[in-house]
């Protein structure tokens, strides 16, 4: 099993599509200000630091190991870009990271890739690294605790993303959310523990070994209990806002609305046909529609064979 | 197939590719004739470029796991009944509409992916970031962005090389050839998240030393990739040309028979 969260294209509506473009693009645009602002103090250059990071989430999301028969833990790493760039230098990265996959590696479309920086840059790894912060600092802002906090955030992470893609789909009609809600989000509890444990590791490693790299990126904050039990507070009830969210998404609610804005079946009537039911005028209907279909193959096998060759001329000269 | 030169503009062919892949998705389910020409546009377009229509069709699979997300509403729809009955305990119901929506998204998907197979024969990824430069892309990720390419394959050659090691010690993903899996779940994510940690800071020096390079010649934090290349002097055609094809092709979505 792995994480089924790089939409192609195709499966979500251009409104929604659009609707996600613009969403992340505000909150891209926001992130790129808040990071021109701050600056990381053991490298300078942050853009440097933003690159060859990118490189390695890229890198990381190769590694998987045995979670149960069947199932490999997988990285995303969101929550884990964020805790070691910062929420919002986190965020870019991923965005990037995504951004490259959809263009050189067909990971994920292009006119949805707007949903998908969405649903792992902006949820995933901006949400989730706010999430991360607020458990440390509830727990006590030490690294152990900051490092428990990044694990639980890394899992709800996957799982918000994974929800966030369904109502897409469902909003866009190309799934039922009713049941593809309850399999997403159950695939992805399990997808998320592999996550969630990988990050801990990983920061824990980076922890022992290299403390002075992990304290230049990230400062362990002490906070008061009051503001303590205050974040605990907010991130509760955050989480079960999100939670109440999925569990009522009306699905029969949802896609009245999807039928409501037309996006279902957006333009399945067309003012007038050509060829109305793949049939040719002045011939009887069965025999029309087969004749056609016949005519239609072999104008089609017939492009294929000499696109083939001129594929082949062009390669040799 | 060699990526084009890098100096050159590849904003007519970033654009092609997303207003291709835009009105490929606006042609309403079931619009398969319109699909058709949509494919045979970009497989003329391959070979003209030297790529076979076959091998294009093959790059374009790599979307198709994707489906299983749009198997529900083919069997839970409830209009235009296509068969419906029982499997042993369970009753089952195909939907033509849901079925029409699935296959699709599908080929909508397969389509797509091609186009951006093409995008890459047609620009080389450095020119493609320059061309998203120019258009409106923030110059901060214009450069990460640009950074992540040239270092991806030296990280991930890095991670591979880590991956072997790790297999040879034994901790294994399951299923691989149904090889030894050492330890409990919390020791094979120990070890992974080690793999991932050390990689990190790996990373992080490589990053230092690159700012020192860049520094040294006198880098002052703006690090753009490359110098601009010349603008096309045709890309106002160009994108006219690309207007009149998505024009077409969601004419042809409009006025083709639907299934």
């Amino acid at each position: 099993m792995y994480p089924q969260l790089h939409i192609p294209d195709g499966f979500l509506s251009p409104q929604v599509s659009l609707v996600l473009w613009i969403a992340t693009a505000v909150l891209i645009g926001i992130a790129v200000r808040k990071t021109s602002r701050t600056d990381i103090r053991l490298i300078a250059s942050q853009p440097i630091l933003m690159g060859v990071l990118g490189a390695f989430i890229f890198a990381a999301q190769m590694f998987n190991f045995p979670v149960a028969t069947g199932t490999s833990g997988h990285l995303l790493g969101g929550v884990l870009a964020g805790y070691l760039l910062g929420p919002w230098a986190g965020t870019i990265v991923m965005a990037t990271v995504i951004g490259i996959q959809a263009l050189l590696f067909q990971d994920g479309g292009l006119l949805v890739l707007g949903a998908n920086i969405f649903n792992m840059g902006v949820i995933g790894t901006l949400g989730g690294s706010f999430v991360a912060r607020g458990i440390g600092t509830t727990l006590g802002g030490s690294r152990p605790a900051t490092i428990l906090g990044a694990g639980i955030a890394a899992w709800l992470a996957v799982v918000a993303a994974a929800g966030f893609t369904t109502l897409q789909l469902g909003l866009s009609g190309t799934t039922n959310i009713a049941v593809g809600l309850p399999a997403m989000l159950g695939v992805h509890a399990l997808i998320g523990i592999g996550e969630a444990l990988v990050t801990v590791a990983a920061l824990t490693f980076i922890a022992q070994t290299a403390p002075d790299i992990l304290a230049g990126v990230s400062a362990p904050r002490k906070a008061s209990p009051v503001r303590r039990l205050a974040t605990g507070v907010v991130i509760a009830g955050g989480v079960a806002t999100l939670a109440s969210f999925f569990a009522s998404a009306d699905p029969d609610g949802l896609e009245a609305v999807a039928e409501e804005l037309g996006f279902l079946d957006a333009g399945l009537s067309a003012p007038f046909e050509l060829f109305p039911d793949y049939t040719i005028p002045g011939l009887d209907g069965t025999v029309s529609t087969v004749v056609a279909g016949l005519l239609g193959m072999i104008v089609v096998i017939g492009v294929l064979i000499a696109l083939g060759r001129l594929a082949r001329s062009r390669t040799k000269s | 197939m060699e990526p084009r030169s890098v100096g050159r503009d590849a904003r007519a062919a970033v654009i092609t590719t997303l207003a291709f892949v835009t009105a490929v998705a606006l042609l309403p389910p079931g619009s398969y004739l319109a699909l058709l020409l949509a494919w045979l546009l970009l497989a003329f377009a391959g070979a003209l470029l030297g790529i076979s229509p076959g091998h294009l069709a093959r790059r374009g699979l790599i979307a198709l796991p994707f489906v299983v997300a749009a198997v529900p509403i083919v069997f839970l729809r409830s209009d235009e009944l296509l068969w419906a009955g029982t499997i042993g305990p369970l009753s089952l119901q195909v939907s033509g509409a849901g079925l029409r929506i699935a296959l699709t998204a599908l080929l909508k998907a397969w389509i797509s992916v091609q186009a951006s197979v093409l995008l890459l024969a047609l620009a080389s990824p450095p020119s493609i970031v320059t061309a998203l430069r120019r258009m409106l892309l923030p110059e901060v990720i214009a450069t990460s962005a640009g950074l992540t390419i040239r270092y991806l394959e030296l990280l991930r050659d890095e991670a591979r090389r880590m991956l072997r090691a790790r297999t040879a010690r034994s901790a294994s993903p399951v299923g691989v050839g149904r090889e030894r899996i050492g330890g409990t779940i919390a020791w094979r994510a120990r070890t992974t998240g080690s793999l991932v940690g050390s990689l990190f800071l790996r990373a992080y020096s490589r990053a230092q030393r690159i700012e020192e390079a860049a520094a040294s010649r006198g880098a002052t934090g703006s690090l753009s990739i490359g110098t601009l290349p010349v603008a096309d002097p045709r890309l106002t055609l160009k994108i006219a040309g690309v207007l009149a094809l998505v024009l077409a092709l969601t004419l042809a979505g409009a006025l083709l028979p639907r299934l």
